[in-house]
């Protein structure tokens, strides 16, 4: 298909897709068939307009909204990182990001004053900062120090983390596991008010910053040359990403995948133009996250991690990819 | 020829990299409008003052005057639109078109995204080249050679005053490697100031206006009367036995033995 | 002559005495089988108990048997049960009782030195027993999965230490208790099938506001014991995350919520999405007041039944304080140790581990 009917495409996919999951639930009572016969006026004895009306927008908007934000906002931190990296295999938990907020979660969990959501979204930043900082020698950040550092504080994070799993009663143990595999069904407006700031601000950051990343990936000398300060720039494309990143894991835990796989496929598609490639992530993330959500809610009669499944499609999606032999690695 | 002026001035320039002294009390003078060659052995430092004189190292000792600015006092940005580097190793990660890696040598005249008009000045870049044809290819998929006149492109489209080479030949083959400096040569006829590194003496002479030669982190002066391609001159820098063979007005030098 | 008539009948008195006395040369040993299916046999009535399942201990002490503890999990000092132990036995009270492990883990060395005759530990821990029996001592591991399983386990464990008699008088009690919650909520008739309606109820865990259990669940006897019917009943699993939606397509009458120190029951009815709930629009969402109480993995199932039958069905109970509810079952399980030295359902709420 034609690379510009193509990005189109991408760009306008989450309409169809946000409709569709509107319309799509668990309950039989808020079905397809009852939403359409409410919104055409069909006349139908068994429909609960008030039931529908609280289903729609008490439970399914919130939630449909906050699953694109959050597919959107991990794909295109993703989107960022790999091009900030020069590597197409980044994702945004590489520093530290994820175990920074699953320790969050788990401590407060465990203590019981702490809100969960920020508390997470502080240590995921928190990781992510002593991941800088560390990576940091003699004013300058390069990419190697930052990926090692990432690696260090992960580890740190992790520990502690298994530290509090070791310590809590089992009731604890079980949400704090559960937390981490990335969960949508407790969506509400209020978690999307929460969310939304963080990941609009991050979100419209990298947006602005799109081209810049392109002079970034192509190498420091490179960007150097041009009069462009690597170590600045990777630090204004950082921020971002982290926080809109933050922003998500703490709605909605760890969701896997989308921040790695979704730029890679855009990239697959369109090119690696960032210019094109970050605005299409945010919406191919978003929907696709959406479509996976959508899925699991609509099919079982409980709720299953979202995070289980974006996990269980990423082992395909590594073996096709090294099928394909599109892995490259330069740093 | 116009009045010749120095495009760019070194003075007492020293340079040492963790205790290790690289540079030392260097001076020197790039003149406009000509194509200045930095000669000496691995290790000697010429790629470590060119880094400096580009601003991609940050200088400890001495003074650098660039246009009549000192370079110090230059903004990043400033500086890109004087100078255009080009470094040495290049490894792309991502397949991006040839028009989009060129269009990144526009950064100092973009804030956020680029204008029509900075498009307009990365084709052009590339069209001098002679690139034209491959404008919209994977910049991956291009051979040594035209990779390399594509990044020419990308140091053009900043639109410098000074151009900066880096051992811009290193991995070219000798039809490549001509192509190149020729294109370099018509730069430099053209008006432009070039300063390049280059390993081979013999590219140097048959392309060059005006020679550099360090040893040993030093300015090696020659003396009164002598040519830089004579072999006295060569075999003091390069401390091996050198035969030459005259060209033109000047001479093809081969290692002896 | 007379002394050796005299000789005689010492004899056969004695021997006699032997035979007959339970704890003689021919009393018949004690076997009971754990949950395991594993059959457990005591020469005599175990003494040095080591017991690392809480819900058993407190069986142990319904049972008047915790004078045979020598061993008890950790947690029992950690959590907010010790406030009721440290009531019922200043051993636990002063911290002198050994913690050789707990329900997840078990110190084999502090195990073995503490010379027990039996260990109570939950079934699932299968190394650890393994390790245990290696060296001869006894294990009785545990399962509950409905409250019969309880019952059971009580009358087991009145086997092996001695006191069934207090088992079977504590079985015997829950029971009738239940007969009669049965009859106040469904009247006297003869099936149990009558007009009283049988209210929706939600069951709240306090991991999260969606995680409920369904058919196949000890929650599920509690509500159908209590009179009502389980929203979440369609589901098999024991322990389910709910989609928001179907629970409000269930639309449930009373919420009940298990012991939460995050949320209150006002919290949750301050939920916004939750707001058509008709037990949100109709104020009958409760809460538990505290685990030790409620705990129904225990015979104090029968207190998480009649507080359950009273939210589901208020009018047909007479109005009594929950505190007294309380002390009065908690008195006739624990056999009075517990009552007056209640800890307050207050007071509760600033005991922290």
């Amino acid at each position: 298909m034609n690379k510009h009917l193509l990005r189109y495409v991408l760009y306008f996919l989450p309409l169809p897709v946000f409709v569709l999951s509107l319309l799509l639930g668990p309950s039989a009572s808020a079905g397809m068939g009852k939403i359409l016969s409410w919104l055409f006026g069909q006349p139908d004895p068994e429909l609960n307009e008030e039931l529908i009306k609280t289903i729609l927008w008490d439970v399914r908007l919130p939630r449909v909204a906050l699953t694109f934000l959050v597919g959107g906002s991990l794909a295109a931190a993703g989107n960022s990182l790999q091009a900030l990296f020069r590597n197409p295999l980044v994702s945004p938990y590489i520093l530290g990001l994820s175990s920074g907020a699953a320790f969050g979660a788990a401590l407060a969990v465990t203590v019981a004053w702490l809100p969960i959501q920020l508390s997470a979204f502080v240590f995921g930043g928190i990781a992510v900062g002593l991941s800088y900082f560390l990576g940091r020698s003699r004013k300058t950040v390069s990419v190697v120090s930052l990926i090692l550092s990432g690696v260090i504080v992960t580890g740190i994070f992790t520990a502690l983390l298994t530290v509090i799993q070791f310590l809590t009663d089992p009731f604890k143990l079980q949400t704090i596991v559960h937390w981490t595999m990335g969960n949508l069904h407790n969506a509400s407006w209020d978690k999307l008010e929460s969310a939304g700031i963080g990941i609009g601000i991050g979100i419209v950051w990298l947006f602005l910053l799109r081209w810049r990343m392109n002079v970034l990936a192509l190498g420091d000398d490179e960007a150097r040359a041009v009069g462009m300060n690597p170590e600045r720039e990777r630090l204004l494309v950082l921020v971002p990403a982290t926080l809109a990143a933050s922003a998500s894991i703490a709605v909605a835990g760890v969701i896997g995948l989308i921040g790695l796989a979704v730029p890679h496929m855009v990239r697959m598609m369109l090119g690696p133009d960032n210019r094109q490639t970050l605005p299409a992530s945010f919406t191919f993330g978003g929907a696709f996250l959406l479509a996976v959500d959508t899925c699991s809610r609509t099919v079982a009669s409980f709720e299953i991690p979202v995070g289980v499944f974006t996990t269980l499609l990423g082992g395909p999606f590594f073996i096709f990819l090294l099928k394909k032999a599109r892995i490259g690695w330069e740093v | 020829m116009g009045s010749i002026n120095a495009a760019i001035e070194v003075e007492g320039l020293s340079f040492s990299y963790e205790e290790r002294p690289i540079l030392e009390n260097v001076g020197f003078q790039i003149r406009e409008g000509e194509f200045t060659v930095l000669l000496g052995r691995n290790g000697s430092g010429k790629s470590t003052l060119l880094r400096i004189l580009a601003g991609m190292l940050q200088l400890k000792q001495g003074k650098i005057a660039v246009m009549g600015r000192d370079l110090q006092k230059l903004s990043a940005g400033e500086r890109a639109r004087i100078i255009g580097f080009l470094p040495q190793h290049h490894r792309p990660v991502f397949p991006f078109a040839v028009e989009d890696v060129v269009l990144t040598g526009r950064a100092s005249y973009v804030t956020l995204a680029p204008k029509k008009e900075d498009e307009e000045k990365a084709i052009r870049a590339i069209e001098r080249v002679g690139m034209a044809h491959l404008r919209g290819r994977p910049f991956t998929e291009l051979s040594g050679g035209e990779q390399q006149m594509v990044m020419i492109a990308r140091v053009l489209a900043q639109e410098p005053e000074i151009i900066m080479l880096d051992e811009p030949t290193s991995h070219l083959d000798f039809i490549n490697q001509a192509k190149l400096l020729g294109l370099v040569r018509e730069l430099v006829d053209g008006e432009m100031t070039v300063l390049a590194v280059l390993h081979d003496p013999n590219s140097a002479f048959l392309y060059g206006d005006h020679f550099v030669f360090l040893k040993d982190g030093h300015i090696h002066e020659l003396e009164e009367g002598e040519n830089p391609w004579d072999r006295e001159v060569l075999e003091r820098i390069y401390e091996e036995e050198i035969d030459t063979v005259p060209y033109g007005e000047r001479a093809i030098v081969v290692p002896k033995g | 002559m007379e002394v050796s008539r005299l000789l005689t009948v010492v004899v056969i008195l004695l021997g006699g005495g032997i035979f007959l006395s339970p704890s003689g040369l021919f009393a018949e040993p004690i076997s009971v089988t754990d949950f395991r299916g594993k059959q457990i046999t005591l020469e005599k009535p175990a003494d040095r108990v080591i017991c690392l399942l809480e819900s058993a201990l407190s069986g142990l002490y319904m049972l008047g048997a915790e004078e045979r503890l020598v061993g008890i999990s950790t947690n029992i000092y950690q959590e907010s049960v010790f406030a009721y132990y440290a009531a019922m036995d200043e051993r636990i009270r002063s911290k002198s009782l050994a913690t050789p492990g707990n329900w997840d883990f078990v110190n084999i060395e502090s195990v073995v030195a503490l010379q027990p005759d039996l260990v109570i530990i939950w079934s699932g821990q299968e190394e650890s027993i393994q390790s245990m029996e290696e060296k001869g001592i006894p294990v009785y591991g545990v399962f509950i999965e409905r409250f019969e399983d309880i019952h059971r386990e009580i009358e087991a464990l009145g086997k092996l230490t001695g006191t069934e008699g207090r088992a079977e008088e504590l079985v015997r009690m829950v029971r009738e208790e239940l007969d009669t919650v049965r009859e106040r909520i469904v009247g006297k008739e003869k099936s149990g099938v009558s007009g009283v309606k049988k209210p929706r109820v939600y069951f709240m865990w306090a991991q999260g506001t969606l995680e409920t259990s369904g058919r196949n669940s000890t929650v599920q006897e509690l509500i159908e014991l209590a009179g009502g019917v389980n929203v979440a009943a369609g589901i098999e699993q024991e322990h389910l995350v709910a989609n928001l939606e179907n629970i409000l397509v269930w639309n449930p009458e009373v919420i009940v919520m298990w012991c939460n120190d995050r949320m209150d029951p006002v919290d949750v009815e301050r939920l916004p999405s939750w707001r058509s709930v008709a037990a949100i629009k109709n104020g009958r969402v409760r809460e538990f007041p505290d685990p030790f109480s409620c705990d129904f993995w225990t015979l104090k199932y029968l207190f998480s039944v009649e507080m359950v039958a009273r939210w589901c069905h208020p009018e047909r109970f007479e109005k009594v304080e929950l505190e007294s509810l309380r002390s009065d079952l908690l008195g006739k399980l624990y056999g009075g140790k517990l009552g007056s030295t209640l800890p307050s359902l207050e007071a509760e709420e600033g005991v922290k581990p």
